[in-house]
């Protein structure tokens, strides 16, 4: 009898035991789902602001489509170098539509390392139509570009 | 007996290390995640604030040209820096950056006011304004009427820019009567940023010189320095408000007044444009009524005149060529003042307004690149949570 009851006194000592074990993994399985992205990704998307400004920026100015089509790549560097901040690394390239890459891969700035490894990259892509071969009365050829602009913080 | 007190002991000590345990590590797992939630907050809010300063005019849309501005005008009701001219995004109003200057002598709207009408108590926040590139001086000399200058044009890291165009403006006077203004250019940094050049002046060995760098680097970012000043300005401040001319005491009010008690004629005002297109703007004698103040008597703001246009063709630098009476000699002579046309903005330095915060891991910066005066500059904001 005195077994029976020191036996039963365990099981349910261990019982709780479990019982308390399969809370707390509850909770942990729980929070791993409840993880919010880290501050890095939320970073990216700044960095997708401030390349789609720049990039917008030189294009209202009419200068992105005059070194794209011109392949003025060593100006295009100095352009972003100037209205990028100054820790920001960039690496431009572009495409015509059959996906050929038209650049000569010197519009880079940064550490390639960095470029390389780095885990939170922004990357825009810009179109570029065609460009203006007359302004009055206005006549342009469309030979459609793609940009893509990948940026990280060195 | 003794084994089932013993398990029982056993059993809550256990489940006492689980609950103990369960305390600390569940609310650090929240915190993580409070702390992420947290900072995407001041993020947005950053983001809010940024967008309201770049991309609003506020109210009135023309508040920074307002004439009679007192010192955090009540008549502003709502903040923000873009341009009520241009339908461009991200182009700023100088005359609005203008008001964040401490100091300003024509009235300026100090942080606190601008917190509270950005709605941000409980907030602090800091803009700066951070020019494209360098530029340094390393010489500027004068032999017979041949002006020597160097200069050296440099990323914001140092690393030097090659094939910048630099444009020379010289601005000169002789005696008491020669005043002049010469230009050259553009002509290209070399490999190392070095930019050397000369140019021919109208007269030999003059009495005061300054020159004045048009850098522009691929077309899209330009910046103008001055070779620095050789004198103690002691004449007059010079500000431009909308297309208003004015010039105001050297001195803050109210013993704004100096010596010496004579007057001061205007004899010439020219504009400098950001395309570095030279506009004169007036032509004055010794001997006239509107163009004459007294550093010794009268108000504050010492003079003023209205140029219709002024304000659309962004000025940048203002020269001006005065005929006062030397301290020194007693004599009648002519000074010439050249300065920007927006100080602590337009230049080489930094512009910073607002707080200053201590740990930047609980801050946020945004950056976009805005244009004031036709000129690229990047703009930076943090952001932070002040601690009640």
């Amino acid at each position: 009898m005195t077994m029976k009851n020191r036996n039963k006194g365990q099981m349910r000592v261990i019982e709780t035991l479990l019982a308390s074990f399969i809370v707390v993994l509850a909770l942990a399985f729980a929070s791993i789902f409840a993880t919010t992205p880290a501050s890095q990704q939320y970073e990216a998307t700044e960095l997708e602001k401030i390349g789609y400004n720049v990039l917008h920026d030189l294009d209202d100015q009419g200068l992105l489509p005059r070194f794209v089509y011109n392949a003025e790549w060593s100006n295009l560097r100095s352009a972003l170098r100037v209205t990028l901040p100054s820790d920001v690394y960039f690496n431009l390239t572009v495409y015509n539509l059959n996906s050929v890459r038209l650049d000569d891969g010197s519009v880079l700035y940064g550490e390639p390392l960095t470029l390389a490894t780095s885990k939170h990259i922004a990357s825009i892509t810009y179109g570029l139509a065609g460009y203006a071969t007359q302004i009055y009365p206005p006549r342009a050829v469309y030979e459609p570009r793609i940009v893509v602009l990948q940026l990280t913080r060195g | 007996m003794v084994n089932a007190v013993f398990d029982h002991i056993m059993a809550l000590l256990i489940v006492g290390a689980l609950f103990v345990g369960a305390v600390l590590v569940v609310p650090t797992m929240s915190l993580i995640n409070l702390q992420t939630i947290d900072q995407q907050q001041l993020r947005n809010m950053a983001l809010n604030v940024f967008n309201a300063l770049l991309l609003d005019t506020g109210k009135p849309t023309n508040w920074g040209s307002m004439r009679d501005f007192q010192p955090n005008d009540p008549r502003v009701l709502r903040f923000g820096l873009a341009s009520y001219e241009e339908s461009t995004f991200y182009v700023l109003d100088p005359d609005k950056v203008q008001r964040l200057v401490k100091d300003n002598p024509l009235g300026g709207m100090d942080y606190f006011t601008v917190k509270q009408l950005l709605g941000l108590q409980g907030y602090g926040f800091s803009l700066r304004i951070i020019p494209p590139f360098n530029v340094t001086f390393s010489s500027v000399s004068v032999v017979g009427n041949t002006l020597s200058y160097s200069a050296k044009v440099s990323y914001l890291d140092g690393k030097p820019i090659p094939n910048a165009k630099v444009s020379a403006t010289a601005v000169y006077s002789k005696g008491n009567d020669y005043f002049n203004i010469s230009q050259s250019g553009p002509m290209e940094t070399n490999a190392m940023g070095v930019c050397n050049g000369n140019m021919q002046l109208w007269t030999s060995t003059p009495d005061y010189y300054m020159v004045t760098l048009r850098v522009t680097v691929a077309d899209v970012a330009t910046l103008i320095v001055t070779s620095g000043q050789t004198f103690e300005n002691e004449i007059a401040n010079i500000n431009i408000v909308g297309d208003t001319v004015v010039l105001t005491s050297t001195k803050e009010p109210p013993d704004y007044n100096q010596p010496p008690n004579e007057n001061v004629w205007i004899l010439d005002i020219v504009a400098f444009e950001s395309q570095g297109i030279l506009l004169y703007l007036y032509e004055g004698t010794k001997s006239g009524q509107n163009n004459k103040f007294n550093t010794g008597s009268g108000s504050f703001e010492v003079w003023s005149r209205e140029f219709k246009g002024l304000h659309g063709s962004d000025p940048v630098l203002m020269i001006f060529n005065f005929w006062a009476i030397d301290p020194v000699t007693g004599q009648g002579r002519s000074q010439v003042l050249v300065t920007l046309a927006y100080p602590n903005l337009l230049g080489n330095s930094v512009f910073e307004y607002g707080g200053s915060w201590k740990n930047t891991n609980a801050a946020v910066r945004m950056q976009r690149s805005v244009s004031i005066s036709d000129m690229t500059y990047t703009a930076e904001l943090w952001l932070w949570k002040e601690s009640p």
